[in-house]
């Protein structure tokens, strides 16, 4: 059995009936966390799905996460995941907590949910829609098919330059390989000269 | 006081039921929301456009070698603000109305793309010549060393 | 208060108390002046007081790769004349102390630990110089928006070092609120010293949300890059973020925006408007316990957001500015749905403000609760409803007149209640106001020719000039400042959201006397963060136990207080 089938089916048999979730931001800037609460709402109206909001991590069985996670958020974020109680699925809501939107380098940001605690569901989106968020719940349910995968494509290379492309890539990572051990990284120099 | 509480009542009898069947009839965006991006690579010709301008640095170029350039968009944390297909002279971007995206691995959020280029004999830069004919002929060896003499 | 100056009358009133080193006014709303900073303390109170200037932001700026100094520049405006004045000190970098502004115009008080934070200036006099912005346990010698310092740096912070909050008076319990927020916005922690149910003080450690967001503009972004990252401070108001930085862009680079492309900026901020006051209403009345309040005011809400995903292609992040104009067209065939979802949102909000406004016990929550007088309003420099609910007629679209905002027929509401429900009125108000602009915007636009939606652009916009421009977002005023630079980026890029203003006068409202259960309804009603009623943590000093209160309890505390007063209404209503 793969590892999503997996998840899914014990997804399934944990998750059953009504999932109580706790909502939480990590330094969103509030565009998810409206989402969020607009599925409550009368016009998408979770609740029909036993879904609810709950006040308390100990209360909840989905931990919801919006937000890039900045530096001071961290440690409160770790101490949140621990206290919602197993089984728990964690939900990554919006680019920020996906992979760290626009700030995901930052010196205040680490960049996305699953650098700090596990994350089993990424709901992509700038932010995403409420219905984009309801999909997402329903996937984690098993009830819908995932529609993404990553895309590999483009030009085929000729057969009889594939060893010319070999040489030629591994000639380059030589080079890259070279060039880093030519400035080490430990004596700071990277960190652009600080004083 | 009973008086707004009536009114009350009336409005939630007026407006009535007016959730929607989302999850289980679809619902599609309105026209010109910006959601999945998708990439013709037929089109693309690999001119880095689209990196210059994406405000969450998510479109990584890198040139393999002189004639394979390979696109990597991390579409984790894409913003959907549709840049790209602004800046696209080629309309090899698109960002159509699908907004189903969740996933259970962000590396599912991922398009590589793998460019054949032809090399300008000149700069040494990356170029795909639009028509496809002379894409087959000039297979981008980089001619730096055979004409190196003869300037 | 409604004395008219101008940019030279500025200078002479100045020029008086003490000598100017420079000045330039680019034009006759903008002015630059430059002086010794000995002097600032004398120059802020003479603008402040004596001028009756409002005060904005202070900003600083490391130029030592330009010109090899410091500078600290303090923002002021006349709302009544349209002028904006940038007062500037230049600090030689062996020496960065200047003094504080803060015991004149106590509304600087962030500011000015902002910039102590991230930029190593000292502020001597600084009535409360604790950290501010940074992460617990920073290193010190460190500061991030200096121009040596990589923007992806992160350096390792020292564990024992912890924010120094404020000493509780004595015999007060310390009730803390946060920083796991809770249903919306950022994080941040209030520790609130009570006296049994009462409130006899408090104390702010926030900026758990800082993401760096002027230092990315300042060294990495460009330009057009900055415009969306600028829609991305604030998921709520994001499009005036947007179109205050392009405005300072364009005022700084003299680019000329097209009529057509300021009227559709026009009404998107309005539509903006109406969804984010509608969204405030939903969760004030959740907040002190009328859920049907909150479902049916999203209920209208909904539709303004479908007209916002037909017309700018996603219903938040609108991403519809860039430096010059807008990227998308309005045109005729959409012009009709507007008018239709207008027209439903204000028949159906109509009628929900009927029913609720006879409702005595939601009233009362709100009544007589977090007052804001006047003369603090102007103390604290706070802006938008905050302001407008105390009688303070402030909005910079009449004072200030942007984008399409002086071809537009609006009045500016206020009221002088000065109470939660003064400031609920003001919005409410607002709504109505925002709808009749939408559908004028859109008979300008009929009116128009077809044509360019973005100015002409110059080849290269020239570094070191400097741009402000304020909009008015829906909790008040957005003031942004560019300094363009080189390599096409910002060269410093300063933003002021309204909540920075109106959150630093919570204090303020919450007087001696105010009750624990009215504290959400009182943080709610300046619209800045409800995260705040997340979680409580209780110490009771005296018997020196912790215990933690969830988001749920507090609620559930001002829910009680709403049945309760029900009650006593039912009582008084059945002995008439």
């Amino acid at each position: 059995m793969t590892k999503e089938g997996f998840i899914r089916r014990f997804h399934s048999k944990a998750f059953g009936r009504s999932l109580w979730v706790f909502h939480t931001n990590v330094g969103a800037c509030n565009g998810c966390d409206i989402e969020i609460l607009d599925v409550l709402t009368p016009f998408f109206d979770v609740e029909r799905f036993g879904i609810k909001l709950v006040g308390s991590p100990r209360h909840a069985d989905v931990l919801l996460v919006a937000g890039p996670v900045t530096v001071p958020m961290m440690e409160p974020l770790k101490r949140l995941y621990e206290a919602v109680p197993s089984p728990k699925l964690v939900v990554a809501v919006g680019a920020c907590a996906v992979g760290g939107c626009v700030w995901f380098d930052t010196y205040n940001v680490v960049g996305g949910v699953d650098k700090v605690i596990p994350v089993d569901l990424y709901i992509p989106g700038c932010p995403p829609k409420p219905e984009a968020i309801i999909y997402g719940v329903a996937l984690a349910l098993g009830l819908v098919p995932k529609k993404v995968g990553p895309v590999r494509a483009g030009h085929e290379i000729p057969p009889e330059l594939e060893e010319a492309v070999r040489q030629m890539t591994l000639a380059r990572q030589l080079s890259e390989v070279a060039q880093a051990s030519d400035t080490d990284p430990t004596d700071g120099s990277e960190q652009g000269g600080l004083k | 006081m009973i008086k707004s509480k009536i009114k009350q009542l009336l409005i939630g009898k007026q407006a009535g039921t007016v959730t929607l069947p989302y999850p289980f009839s679809p619902r599609p965006s309105e026209p010109g929301y910006r959601g999945r991006v998708v990439v013709d690579t037929d089109k693309c010709v690999g001119c880095g456009g689209c990196a210059d301008v994406c405000p969450a640095r998510c479109i990584l170029i890198t040139d393999e070698s002189p004639f394979i350039r390979i696109i990597r968009r991390y579409l984790d944390r894409c913003i959907h603000c549709g840049r790209c297909e602004d800046v696209c002279i080629y309309d090899a971007v698109h960002l159509d109305g699908e907004y189903e995206l969740a996933t259970t691995d962000r590396s599912d959020l991922f398009i590589e793309q793998v460019l054949f280029m032809g090399t300008c004999s000149r700069c040494g830069r990356c170029y795909i010549p639009p028509n496809p004919l002379d894409r087959l002929m000039v297979v981008g060896f980089r001619k730096d060393e055979k004409w190196s003499g003869q300037r | 208060m409604t004395l008219q100056v101008t940019a030279e009358s500025v200078v002479q009133a100045v020029k008086e108390k003490t000598p100017i080193l420079e000045y330039y006014s680019p034009s006759d709303r903008r002015l630059y002046l430059t002086v010794a900073k000995e002097a600032i303390r004398t120059v802020a109170d003479m603008l402040f007081n004596g001028l009756n200037a409002r005060y904005l932001i202070s900003s600083g700026t490391d130029r030592r790769q330009t010109d090899g100094y410091f500078e600290v520049l303090h923002f002021f405006a006349f709302d009544r004349s349209n002028l904006r004045v940038g007062v500037r000190c230049l600090l030689n970098p062996e020496d960065l102390e200047i003094d504080s502004i803060t015991s004149v115009i106590p509304g600087a008080g962030w500011a000015e630990r902002e910039i102590q934070d991230l930029l190593g200036i000292r502020f001597v006099g600084h009535p409360d110089p604790r950290p501010l912005v940074l992460p617990d346990g920073f290193p010190e010698d460190l500061y991030p928006l200096r121009k040596d310092y990589p923007y992806d740096y992160k350096p390792p912070l020292d564990p024992n070092k912890k924010f120094p909050f404020k000493e509780p008076p004595a015999d007060t319990t310390v009730v803390t609120v946060g920083p796991f927020f809770p249903v919306l916005e950022e994080p941040s922690q209030w520790r609130l010293f009570v006296d049994g149910e009462v409130v006899v003080g408090c104390d702010y450690r926030g900026f758990y949300n800082h993401r760096a967001i002027e230092k990315l503009g300042d060294s990495v972004l460009t330009y057009n890059q900055a415009c969306l990252l600028a829609e991305r401070i604030c998921g709520i108001c994001g499009c005036v973020h947007s179109t205050s930085y392009c405005q300072a862009v364009e005022e700084a680079a003299g680019i000329e925006v097209p009529v057509r492309a300021r009227v559709i900026r026009s009404l998107i901020l309005e539509l903006e408007r109406i969804h984010s006051h509608l969204l405030w209403l939903g969760l004030a009345c959740h907040i002190i316990g009328f859920d049907y309040g909150f479902m049916q005011s999203w209920r209208i809400r909904e539709p303004i957001m479908w007209l916002a995903e037909y017309l700018t292609g996603s219903r938040k992040h609108f991403s519809i500015n860039l430096v010059g104009g807008v990227r998308r067209d309005i045109g005729p065939d959409q012009f009709e749905r507007i008018l239709s979802v207008t027209g439903q949102v204000e028949k159906q909000f109509l009628e929900l403000v009927e029913a609720i406004e006879g409702d005595t016990v939601l009233r009362s929550r709100l009544e007589d609760v977090g007052i804001l007088t006047p003369e603090e309003v102007r103390k604290m420099g706070s802006v938008g409803p905050t302001a407008r609910g105390s009688g303070v007629a402030i909005d910079a679209r009449k004072d200030h007149p942007y984008a399409a905002y002086d071809l537009l027929d609006f009045t500016v509401v206020t009221h002088d209640g000065c109470d939660n429900l003064a400031r609920t009125l003001v919005r409410i108000g607002e709504i109505f106001e925002s709808l009749k602009i939408m559908r004028q915007c859109v008979d300008l636009l009929s009116e128009l020719p077809e044509g360019e939606l973005l100015g002409e652009i110059p080849d290269e916009i020239p570094p070191l000039k400097e741009g402000m421009h304020a909009v008015e977002a829906p909790r008040g005023e957005v003031f942004h400042y560019v300094l363009t630079g080189y390599d096409n980026r910002p060269y410093r890029w300063k933003v002021r959201a309204p909540s920075y203003q109106n959150i630093q006068t919570v204090p303020v409202m919450l007087k001696p006397g105010t009750f624990l259960a009215d504290v959400p309804i009182t943080l709610g009603s300046v619209d800045p963060c409800f995260s705040c009623t997340e979680r409580m943590e209780i110490v009771d000093q005296a018997k020196s136990h912790s215990y933690v209160l969830e988001e749920q309890d507090l609620i559930d505390l001002s829910r009680k207080r709403y049945l309760k007063l029900k009650e006593q209404r039912g009582k008084a209503h059945d002995q008439v």
